[in-house]
């Protein structure tokens, strides 16, 4: 029988600082390139992995205030820093995984994104890092 | 050096923070998440030299 996944409460700290509540959408990719190797009496195309280089998307809604999301990401970009999300709030588990990139790197901060009538937001890329997984309660 | 928790995005108020090894501290200093915790002895602190060496008793019989 299949079954579905409805994730509204994901949990998301980046640098240690909790997010969950500023945050409307994350993706994190794991992602390890593919390195051809190919050869003469192939018939068809094999890959064998190469280096990873994961990457997680976050929107976020944008506050100035002190505590919030400016002051969370504003000294972090151009830095390497370390990310957290989970499918829930609860405590790490086989069901509940803690997604972790550690040493990820934010290239790009949009400090302003602003339309007439609607909440402002950004959306943020961390890129890189190690991609760890922890199920065990701290 | 310790700190004590401001935001409660990183923890109780008031609580010490006790950073893990990866954690940005300048970013949360200057955030104002976080403030160093001036009345909490600092794990680089060093006693309180005293003067002089002391002699040892004369037991007197």
């Amino acid at each position: 029988m299949a079954s579905a996944t409805y994730l509204s409460n994901p949990k998301v700290t980046i640098n240690s600082v909790d997010l969950q509540d500023m945050c409307s959408a994350a993706t994190l990719n794991v992602v390890f390139e593919a390195l051809e190797d190919t050869a003469f009496g192939s018939t068809q195309r094999t890959y064998v992995s190469g280096l990873g280089n994961h990457e997680l998307t976050l929107t976020l809604y944008m506050s100035y205030a002190v505590s919030e999301t400016y002051a969370t990401l504003s000294t972090l970009v151009g830095t390497q820093t370390t990310v957290r999300v989970q499918p829930t709030s609860a405590v790490d588990s086989a069901t509940n995984p803690g997604f972790i990139l550690t040493g990820t790197y934010l290239e790009t901060l949009p400090v302003l994104n602003a339309s007439l009538g609607e909440l402002s937001t950004i959306d943020i890329t961390f890129q890189g890092g190690a991609y760890t997984v922890d199920t065990t309660n701290p | 050096m310790k700190y004590r928790i401001v935001s409660p995005r990183v923890g109780t108020p008031g609580e010490i923070y006790e950073p893990e090894v990866w954690v940005n501290i300048g970013v949360l200093l200057s955030g104002g998440f976080i403030v160093p915790a001036e009345d909490v002895p600092q794990e680089d602190d060093k006693p309180a030299k005293t003067k002089g060496k002391t002699k040892p008793l004369r037991e007197e019989n």
